[in-house]
Formats: structure tokens, sequence, C-alpha cells
């Protein structure tokens, strides 16, 4: 029988080389939750989903993803797209299709069926006509699209995103933002977002992460993200 | 026409070193794309230099009876050539390997540390020149790239050690291209990156320390990187940027061989004043052409 938790985190430790940025992380992850990981630049969001997507290793404790029927969870990954170097001359299409690596062998060729589904996810994220644009010659919401779609091609039970909102302004905020709710309501996948938007975090999350100042806080947006536990947090009384 | 003629004749003397010279244009472009791709420009010049540098060791362990004679049916350029291609390949691999975790762990400083293997490898190069006895002689020539002075032995290693790289290259484009473009999500994929990145690294190593033994570092550099930096600035995807980069290398290779033969000019050094001129006109070429293209709305 299958865990109802797809991870869970005992202790853990997050950080760069011996340098610590958290640590005593424990918390579990619901399957199926839509989950905002919110904090200032530098409060180690960003460590956090590394380490999660195993690229860091953790410091210290034990980070747990459960089977699911008997195989490990399938990880989508979004980066911040600033990552990505523009030297690379690649279409949006191609940019998608890397998500076949993760079934197809290597050195094999990737096959018609790939195709036909990298452009199925490509419409799934409303980017199919930049199908055969060059990726690094994309707006930044454009290029959140494809990223977004390059995620779904893995067939993810995980979908895990790096300041997906970052740089990109209010009405293609939205359109991201809504698509990776559809993308929740209709395919029930776990989705974890990484953001500095507190507005964003709390109209959309269901579930929030939020580190500040060090301190780890956990629950349901609602709860977490009212005014007054906002004011609590960020002693605003005090000003 | 002439010399076309002449020198695609059964007769022509020079022959092997004319499909070098194709070979070289074909397969190191090839090969640097990925250090442009990479950013690894001066990789691309410090490999080179380290590996001219593997080459004056080997010989100077060889002299200092330190690497026995190697039989190889008494031909003694071959001799030579087998000891430069160990002395280079044994110094290229670990320092590729070595670079290129260097280079990802010293984050912001990656020309220093190329700048510094690219000095180093140059000024123990000459102090062991000058150490060997025997340096004056047929070393100096190997390293500047002895291109006149190709064996049939020298040939068929060079073609089935770029053969091997240009089919590497080929069947694992697509693992390449991931570790190289996005290696968190290679990791996340549950890729290994490393040992992506290791094979990529040494087929680099291999093909720039079998370029030097052929052509010399100068050669070398000139062809891994300013065919594939003229090819981008035109390409529009990475097989426009693949087949751009080789036409190019080819080409050159092809056009300074004849203009050298001609008029009696080394052929490598013509060979990269051609790559020169030809990048230093696409640049103009593609400065003007976005001069001349009307500013645009982004969709």
């Amino acid at each position: 029988m299958n865990d109802p938790n797809l991870l869970t985190l005992e202790g853990v430790a997050v950080g760069y080389g011996r340098l610590i940025l958290l640590e005593h992380l424990d918390w579990s992850l619901p399957r199926g939750r839509f989950v905002g990981l919110l904090g200032a630049n530098g409060s180690g969001k960003s460590t956090i989903l590394k380490t999660l997507l195993g690229i860091l290793p953790p410091l210290a404790g034990r980070l747990t993803f459960h089977p699911i029927n008997g195989r490990p969870p399938v990880l989508g990954y979004t980066p911040q797209r600033e990552s990505l170097d523009p030297v690379f001359l690649l279409t949006s299409l191609e940019v998608v299709l890397m998500a076949a690596c993760s079934r197809i062998g290597p050195g094999r060729p990737i096959n018609k069926a790939e195709r036909a589904w990298a452009q199925e996810c490509l419409k799934e994220t409303g980017a199919a006509d930049l199908s055969s644009r060059l990726f690094s010659q994309l707006s930044g919401g454009q290029k959140q699209r494809v990223l977004v779609a390059r995620a779904l091609a893995t067939r993810p039970d995980f979908l895990l995103l790096d300041e997906p909102i970052a740089g990109i302004d209010a009405a293609a905020t939205q359109a991201i933002m809504d698509l990776l709710r559809r993308i929740h309501e209709e395919q029930h996948r776990t989705i974890l977002f990484v953001s500095h938007d507190l507005t964003t975090v709390r109209h959309y999350a269901e579930e929030v992460i939020w580190l500040h100042e060090g301190r780890i806080l956990h629950g349901p947006a609602r709860e977490l993200l009212s005014r007054e536990k906002i004011e609590e947090v960020l002693h605003l009384e005090a000003r | 026409m002439d010399t076309l003629r002449e020198i695609f004749g059964p007769n022509f003397l020079l022959r092997n070193s004319l499909y070098i010279s194709l070979l070289v244009g074909l397969a190191c472009p090839l090969v640097g794309m990925y250090l442009i791709l990479r950013r690894l420009v001066f990789m691309g010049v410090a490999l080179p230099q380290v590996s001219s540098c593997g080459i004056a060791l080997a010989f100077a362990l060889h002299a200092g009876g330190l690497i026995p004679h190697i039989p190889s049916a008494g031909h003694t350029l071959t001799d030579e050539r087998t000891l430069a291609f160990i002395g280079s390949t044994a110094l290229t691999l670990p320092a590729i390997l070595l670079l290129s975790v260097l280079t990802r762990r010293t984050r912001g400083s990656v020309e220093g540390l190329l700048g510094t293997a690219y000095v180093l490898a140059g000024a123990w190069g000459m102090l062991l020149l000058a150490a060997n006895p025997m340096g004056e002689h047929g070393l100096l020539d190997l390293l500047k790239g002895q291109i006149l002075a190709i064996t049939n032995e020298d040939l068929a290693r060079t073609a089935a050690t770029f053969g091997l790289a240009i089919v590497v290259l080929w069947i694992f484009k697509k693992e390449f291209l991931l570790v190289s473009f996005d290696r968190e999500m290679a990791v996340a994929l549950r890729k290994n990156a490393l040992l992506w990145d290791s094979l990529l690294f040494l087929i680099i190593g291999l093909a720039i320390s079998v370029a030097v033994i052929s052509v010399g570092p100068l050669v070398a550099f000139g062809f891994l990187l300013i065919p594939p930096l003229t090819a981008h600035l035109f390409a529009r995807n990475m097989r426009q940027f693949a087949v751009l980069s080789a036409g190019i290398g080819v080409g050159a290779a092809l056009a300074g061989f004849c203009l050298a033969y001609r008029h009696d000019l080394p052929p490598g050094s013509t060979q990269v004043a051609l790559l020169g001129v030809l990048y230093g006109l696409a640049f103009a070429a593609k400065q003007i052409r976005s001069k001349l293209t009307p500013v645009g709305r982004a969709s």
C-alpha cells in the first residue's frame, strides 16, 4: 500500500559544503498538495529545493521519498530561467525533449512517440506555437511555459519549480500560476514552488513552508498567511 | 583549380598532410563546439599547451632512460610520434578531468585557473625541451606541428581517434547536451552527470592530444575554436551549428592548404590566418545585417 506522504524529512540540515543554511527540518509532504516554499532572498529556499532533487546532499538527517507502486517517485523540475545559458541553440521542442532522457537509454535516439508527447506537453502549457523557436530568444513568461512543459514531459509524480514567477510581469505571473493550479487540479500532481512573493503564494498555495530569519513555519496557507499571523511573524505591530 | 587537381592527384607527395588537415578541419570544430557551449574557450587554449608539455615530458623521460625504446618497424619518425602520443595523452586526459572538476568548484575564477595551467604548461614545456639533449631536433618540429612529415601510420591513428570522437559525440549527443545545458535537470532525472561529464571531457582531451601531435598547439587551438565561433553567429539550431562548424573547418583547411602550397607558406599558420579572416568577415556581416534589420515588436 502506498504511503499517504510523498516525502519525509527527519532532522535534515541543508547547505553548501560545510556551511549549514537551515537545520532541524522535520516535515512530511502529503501527496497531491500544492505547496509554496516562501522566503526572502538568501533564506535557503533554493537550497532546500536542490536538496530535495538530489543536486545537493543533505548535511544531516534523513530525507525519504516514499515509493509509489513500488518505484521511487519521478521528479519534474523547472530551474530558474537565468541559470540556462543562451549560448545553446536549442529550440523549445528540443528543450522539452530533454525530459525523454529519463525513459530512453543512453545512445538511443528519441522516437516519434516521445516527440508527440513533448508537443502535447507544449500544447498543455499553451506553448505549442513556440516549439520551433529558439529557447534563448523567448520572453521570461514564454520560457517558463516551455520549462513547465519539460517538467510535465518527464511524467512526474512531484513537480518542483524554482522561482517560476521571478522577473516576469503581472499578466505572465497570473498565467503561469493559473497553469500550475490547473495542472494540480486536473492531474492531481504534487507541486512545490519556490517564491519570495507572499501575495502569490497566499493566493495560489494550499500549504506553505515559510522560511523567515532561520525559522521554518509550516501549515495551511489560509492560516499561516492570514493578516494576523503575518504581522506576528514580521513583528509589524512593533513598528 | 589547377592546384586542387594537383593536390588531389594520385602522385601528390604531401597527400597525407592534406588528409590530416582535412581531418583536423572536420573533427576539431565538432569537439570545440562543446568548449564554446560550456564557456570553456580558455580550456581550448590551455589544453593544447598541456598536450605539448606532455610531449616534451615524454621525450625528456625517454632521453633520461625512464621510458624504454618503443619498437615500431624501425621507423624513427613513427617512434617519435608514438612517444609523443603517449606523452600528450598521458598529460592531457588527467589535466582535462582535473580542470573540469576545478572549474566547477572554483566559481568565478575559471579564467585564472586555465590561464595558470596555460603558462605553467608552456614554461615546463620549454624547460623540458631545454634540458633534453636531443630537444632541438625532431622534438621542436613536433611541438610546432610538423604537418609535412605525416606517415600512413600517423594518418591512420589520427583518423581512428577523430572517428571515435565524432561517433561518440554523435551517439551520446542527447546525454552530452543535457548535462551541458542543465546539469541540475540531469541529476533530477537520476542521470550520472559526473560520468557523462567525464566521458565528454575524455573525448575532448583525446581529440586535442591527437590534434596537437598532428598539427601543433596553435593550429589545434585555431580549429577547435574559430570555426564554431564563426558558425555560432549564423546557426539557428544545434544541427546547423555542427554542420556549419565542420563545414567552415574543412573549407578553411582545404583553402589554407592550397594557398600555402601555391605560395610556399607554412600550411598550419595559413589555415589559422584564413580562419581569422573568415571570422572577421562573418562578424562584420552579422553586425551589418543586424543594423539593417528593422526593429520588430516582441510577440
